[in-house]
C-alpha cells in the first residue's frame, strides 16, 4: 500500500513538472506575438526626414541620469564583464514615457502590452541606430525579454545626418577582414569587391587605414575593443543593412530617408490604379508590334532614313500639309482616333470629312477646347466666352448636340471659367467623333493606299474601276440612291474622301427592290450626333441590328421632296441617329452584310423620318461653294426645329443661364 | 616599403627615391594619426569623455597638422616638378591620392569632434552617454604622438573651452583650404592610379584575432540562449523540489513500513 502511495505522489510530481513545462513554453510562445517584426507600416510616419533627432537626443541624454535614467546591468561574456546593457524592461520603466504610468505595473513581469507609441519610440531608436541589440545585432528590433541593448556612441549618431561615405565602409570591411581572417559574410564579400572595383584607386590607403585602426583599437583594453566592435557593427548594420533572402517581413533596416521614401512610395502606389502585369505587358506588346514598321529605325522606312544617308526626302514627304499623304502614314491613322487627330494632314481630312457630313462644328469644337486647355491664361475668359457663344448657347450659329446632363454641367462650370470647364463636353464630342471616324476610317484608308500605291494609274481608269466596284455590289446589295446620287458629281478636289464616298454601297440601279416600313432607321449620314444617352444607348443596341438593315434606307427615298430633305436632314443630324446604321450603309462590308440578308427588322425606337441622304447628296453636288454658307441656310430654317430639338433633347425645361449678356437668336450669316 | 631603383650611381635617381621614401613616410605617419584620432573621436560623448580626452584629442590634432602641412609642401613641390620621370610621378601619384583621403577623414572626424563638444559638454557629466567603454585613450594618444609614456605628453593645458574651440575652427577651415589648394595646384588623374597593395588586408596575428573571436561570442547565432533564463531556473526548481518529496516520500515509507 505504501508503494503504491509512493507511486501515486511520484505520478503527480511528474504531472506537476511536466505542467510547468508547458506552461513555460506556452508563455514563451505567447510573449508579444506578432511583434518581432520591426515596426508595422504606420509607424514609419515617425521617421521622415524631419522628425527632429534633437527631441530623440534629449531624450536619449536624459535616460543616462543615473537616477532618474534607465538602470543598466553588466553584460556578462565569456571572458569579461562589460557594463551599460539595458533591457527594454529598464528602458521602458522610467519616467520618459508617462503615458505608461498605467502600463508600467504591467511591465513589471516584462509581459502583457506596451502602449503602441512606447513601442513605436522604442522601435525608432533602435531602428535608427541610437540602441543597438547586443544580441541578434542583425535584426534591429525591440524585443520584450531580457535580451541586452546599449546605447551607441554619439560619434555613430544620425544626427546632422553625417554623409556615410563608402570609403568608410570599405575601411570597415578591411577590418573586418582583418579579425576574420578572410571569412567574410556573403553580402560583405559583394559590397567588398564592389568597393575595390570602383574606388580601385586609393584601395592602398584603404588597407592602409585598416591596418592602422585595427592596430589603434589594440591598443585598448580587451573589453573595449569588444564595444567598439559592437559599435561598429552595429552602425554598418543600420547604414549598409544585409540583404535579405528569406525574410518576410520588411525589415526596419532602413536610414530614415528610405523608409520615409518607402512610405510615401507605398502609400502613392495604393491609390493608383492597378492593371494586371500580363494585361499591361499584352497592350505594350501589341503597341510595339503595331508601331514597329512605323519606326524608321526599327523597320526600313522608304525612301530612305533621312538620319542614316541625308536625304530628306522622307521628311518632305511626310510634311504636315502635304497634299498626299503617304500610305504609312495613313496607315498609322486608323490604329486610333487620336493618332488621326493629331496628325494634321489627318485632322484636316476628318475636317473635310465632317464638313460633307454637316458636322464639322464638332471638330471645330474640339479644336477651340484645345485652344483654351492649351492656351494662356490671360485669354481664357474670352476663348471660353467665344465657344460659348459659337458653340453652346441656345441659337448659336455652330450649335453641337451634345446631352443636357453635360450641357447643364458646361453651363454652370462657365460661370467661373478655367481651363478644364469644357472637359467634359469635349469628351462627349470626342467620343461621338471617335465612333464616326471608327467606321469610316478603315474604307478611307484602303482608298488612300490604293491610291499611293498606283499614283500612277489616270483617273480614269480609276474611275472606271471604281464603277465596275460599284457594279459588282449593286448586283449583291440593294439600292442606295444617295449613294448613287453622289457618285454622279466626283469630287475632285476632295481628295481622300471622294473614294470614300464613291466607293461604297455602289448601286447602279435606283429602283428599289422591296419598300420599306415607315419606321426607316434614321440618315446614315448624321454623324451621330446623339442629343442625349438614350439615343446612344439605343445606338449601341441597335448596332447589331444596323448591318441587317441598311436597306431600310434605301425606299422611300423617291419620293421626298429636297427642301424636307434640307430640314429632315438637320433634324436628324440632331436625333439621335444611329452612327453605325449610318456608315454600315458606306462601307462594303456593312453592305455585303445587307445584302445576306433581306429582312429588316423594325427599329421602333427611330424616329420616323424620310432619309435625308439624298440632301446630302444634294449639298454634296455644289462642292465649289464653302461648305459655311451651305450651311447657314438650313440653320436659319432649322431655328425652329433645333430650339424644339433642344428644349426637347437633353437640356429639358430649365432655364441655361447665360453667364454673359443674353444672345440673340443669330441669324443665318453667322 | 620604398621602392628600391636599381640604377646606381645616379645622384637623380638616388634623391628621387629619397623623395619618394620621405613622402611614403609621411603619408604614413599621417594615416597612423589620422587612425588614432578617430578611435579617440568615437569616445566623445560618452562615458569616458574626460578632459584629458579632450586634450588628447587636441594633441593628435595639432600633430596630424603639422604632418598634414609638410606632407603637403613635399608631395606639392615634387608633382609640379615637370622633370619627374614618370615611374616616380606614378609613385607619386599614388602618395597624393592616399594624402588627399587621409586629409579628407581627418577634416569629418574634426567637424564631428566639433559639433559633438557642442552638444556633451564636460560639465555635466551626467549627460554623457553610457556606451560600456571603461578605460580612456590615453594608449591610443600615446601611439598617435609616438612617445612611448604617457607622462611624456603635455599637462592638459588649463585653457577654457572657448578657444580650444576657436582654435579648432581655424584648424578646421585650414584643413579645408589646404584640400582646396591641392586640387588647384596638382591634377592628379584619379581614374588613372593604379595601386599596388593586395585587395586583402593580411591578417596581422593569429593570437590576436583568435582572442577576439572569443569575446564575441554571439556573432552569427541569434540569441536565443537568454531568452528565458529565469523560467529554465524556475522549471528546474520545482523538478528539484518534486524529486525532493519524492525522496523524502519514499524514505518515509522505507522508514514506516
Amino acid at each position: 500500500m505504501t508503494v503504491i502511495f509512493v507511486l501515486v505522489l511520484f505520478s503527480y510530481s511528474q504531472i506537476a513538472f511536466c505542467a510547468a513545462l508547458i506552461f513555460q513554453s506556452v508563455s514563451k510562445a505567447t510573449c508579444w506575438h506578432g511583434d518581432l517584426c520591426p515596426l508595422p507600416a504606420h509607424h514609419t510616419q515617425l521617421i521622415s526626414p524631419y522628425v527632429p533627432y534633437m527631441q530623440a537626443e534629449k531624450v536619449l541624454l536624459e535616460m543616462q541620469d543615473p537616477k532618474k535614467g534607465v538602470k543598466s546591468q553588466p553584460q556578462r561574456l565569456v571572458i569579461t564583464t562589460i557594463p551599460h546593457a539595458i533591457t527594454v524592461c529598464a528602458l521602458y520603466s522610467n519616467s520618459f514615457f508617462p503615458m505608461l504610468s498605467l502600463a508600467r505595473q504591467l511591465l513589471n513581469s516584462c509581459s502583457g502590452f506596451l502602449s503602441s507609441e512606447a513601442r513605436s519610440f522604442g522601435s525608432m531608436l533602435v531602428a535608427l541606430g541610437y540602441i543597438y541589440p547586443l544580441q541578434d545585432h542583425k535584426r534591429l528590433v525591440i524585443k520584450p525579454d531580457a535580451s541586452l541593448y546599449r546605447f551607441q556612441t554619439p560619434y555613430f549618431w544620425p544626427t546632422q545626418q553625417w554623409p556615410v561615405e563608402d570609403t568608410d565602409y570599405a575601411i570597415y570591411l578591411a577590418k573586418r577582414n582583418i579579425r576574420k581572417k578572410g571569412i567574410l559574410e556573403l553580402h560583405e564579400q559583394e559590397q567588398y569587391n564592389r568597393l575595390h572595383k570602383w574606388m580601385n584607386h586609393k584601395w592602398d590607403f584603404i588597407v592602409m587605414q585598416a591596418k592602422e585602426q585595427y592596430r589603434a583599437a589594440k591598443e585598448r583594453k580587451k573589453p573595449d575593443r569588444v564595444v567598439f566592435d559592437c559599435q561598429e557593427r552595429a552602425y554598418w548594420v543600420v547604414h549598409r543593412p544585409p540583404v535579405r533572402t528569406h525574410t518576410h517581413t520588411h525589415t526596419h533596416t532602413h536610414t530614415h530617408t528610405d523608409s520615409y521614401q518607402t512610405c510615401t512610395t507605398y502609400t502613392g502606389c495604393r491609390l493608383l490604379p492597378r492593371v494586371k502585369s500580363s494585361v499591361s505587358i499584352g497592350a505594350l506588346v501589341k503597341y510595339c508590334a503595331t508601331y514597329n514598321s512605323h519606326d524608321p529605325f526599327l523597320s526600313k522606312c522608304l525612301p530612305s532614313n533621312p538620319w542614316l544617308t541625308d536625304d530628306v526626302t522622307y521628311w518632305t514627304l511626310n510634311m504636315p500639309n502635304v497634299e498626299i499623304p503617304t500610305k504609312m502614314r495613313v496607315e498609322r491613322w486608323t490604329f486610333s482616333f487620336g493618332e488621326l487627330l493629331s496628325d494634321p494632314r489627318g485632322r484636316d481630312d476628318f475636317r473635310l470629312f465632317l464638313k460633307k457630313e454637316f458636322s464639322g462644328e464638332n471638330l471645330a469644337f474640339w479644336e477651340g477646347c484645345e485652344d483654351l486647355k492649351w492656351g494662356t491664361a490671360v485669354t481664357m475668359r474670352e476663348k471660353a466666352e467665344q465657344i460659348y457663344k459659337t458653340f453652346l448657347a441656345r441659337g448659336a450659329p455652330r450649335w453641337i448636340n451634345i446631352d443636357g446632363k453635360t450641357m447643364e454641367i458646361t453651363v454652370s462650370g462657365l460661370r467661373h471659367p478655367h481651363r478644364y470647364v469644357l472637359d467634359a463636353a469635349q469628351t462627349h464630342i470626342y467620343m461621338l467623333m471617335k465612333k464616326v471616324s471608327k467606321h469610316t476610317r478603315s474604307d478611307a484608308q484602303l482608298e488612300q493606299n490604293a491610291r499611293n500605291r498606283r499614283p500612277s494609274l489616270s483617273p480614269i481608269i480609276l474611275r472606271q474601276q471604281e464603277l465596275e466596284q460599284r457594279a459588282k455590289m449593286a448586283a449583291s446589295a440593294p439600292v442606295d440612291i444617295t449613294q448613287l446620287c453622289r457618285f454622279t458629281t466626283p469630287v475632285s478636289h476632295l481628295a481622300v474622301y471622294s473614294g470614300f464616298t464613291d466607293s461604297p454601297s455602289a448601286n447602279a440601279s435606283p429602283s428599289l427592290p422591296f419598300v420599306a416600313p415607315t419606321p426607316v432607321c434614321p440618315s446614315p449620314i448624321s454623324v451621330a450626333l446623339d442629343s442625349n444617352s438614350a439615343s446612344e444607348r439605343r445606338a449601341e443596341a441597335g448596332e447589331g441590328e444596323a448591318e441587317r438593315n441598311p436597306e431600310a434606307r434605301a425606299p422611300a427615298g423617291g419620293n421626298v421632296l429636297k427642301s424636307r430633305m434640307a430640314l429632315s436632314l438637320r433634324r436628324l443630324l440632331k436625333r439621335g441617329c444611329s452612327p453605325s446604321t449610318m456608315f454600315a450603309s458606306l462601307s462594303p462590308k456593312g453592305q455585303a452584310a445587307a445584302g445576306t440578308s433581306r429582312i429588316q427588322p423594325l427599329c421602333p425606337d427611330q424616329p420616323s423620318q424620310a432619309p435625308p441622304r439624298r440632301t446630302g447628296n444634294f449639298f454634296q453636288i455644289k462642292v465649289d461653294i464653302p461648305p459655311e454658307c451651305r450651311i447657314y441656310p438650313i440653320e436659319s430654317e432649322d431655328e425652329e426645329e433645333e430650339n424644339r430639338a433642344s428644349s426637347r433633347g437633353g437640356v429639358g425645361a430649365k432655364e441655361i443661364i447665360c453667364p454673359w449678356e443674353s444672345l440673340t437668336p443669330q441669324n443665318g450669316t453667322g | 616599403m620604398p621602392l628600391v631603383n636599381n640604377k646606381v650611381g645616379d645622384d637623380c635617381t638616388l634623391s628621387t627615391d629619397k623623395t619618394l621614401a620621405d613622402g611614403k613616410t609621411l603619408v604614413d605617419s599621417l594615416i597612423k594619426v589620422v587612425a588614432c584620432y578617430r578611435n579617440l573621436a568615437s569616445c566623445v560623448g560618452g562615458c569616458t569623455d574626460s578632459l584629458q580626452l579632450r586634450d588628447d584629442l587636441r594633441q593628435t590634432r595639432e600633430k596630424a597638422q603639422k604632418l598634414a602641412v609638410s606632407t603637403c609642401q613635399h608631395l606639392t613641390s615634387h608633382l609640379r616638378d615637370k622633370s619627374l620621370p614618370q615611374e616616380q610621378r606614378r609613385e607619386l601619384e599614388l602618395l597624393w591620392v592616399a594624402f588627399s583621403s587621409s586629409l579628407e577623414l581627418l577634416h569629418v572626424d574634426m567637424c564631428k569632434v566639433f559639433s559633438m563638444g557642442d552638444i556633451f559638454c564636460l560639465a555635466n557629466t551626467t549627460a554623457l552617454v553610457q556606451t560600456g567603454l571603461q578605460g580612456g585613450g590615453s594608449e591610443v594618444a600615446a601611439r598617435a604622438l609616438s612617445l612611448p609614456d604617457l607622462n611624456q605628453a603635455q599637462t592638459p593645458a588649463d585653457g577654457l573651452e572657448n578657444q580650444e574651440r576657436s582654435a579648432m575652427e581655424k584648424e578646421i577651415s585650414q584643413i579645408d583650404h589646404m584640400i582646396d589648394d591641392m586640387e588647384m595646384k596638382v591634377n592628379v588623374l584619379r581614374w588613372m592610379v593604379e595601386p599596388h597593395g593586395p585587395q586583402y588586408a593580411e591578417p596581422l596575428s593569429s593570437t590576436d584575432s583568435a582572442s577576439l573571436a572569443l569575446l564575441t561570442v554571439d556573432e552569427e547565432q541569434p540569441g536565443h540562449q537568454p531568452l528565458c533564463q529565469r523560467s529554465r531556473i524556475f522549471v528546474f526548481l520545482l523538478l528539484f523540489a518534486v524529486v525532493l518529496v519524492a525522496a523524502t516520500l519514499s524514505v518515509c515509507v522505507v522508514f514506516f513500513s
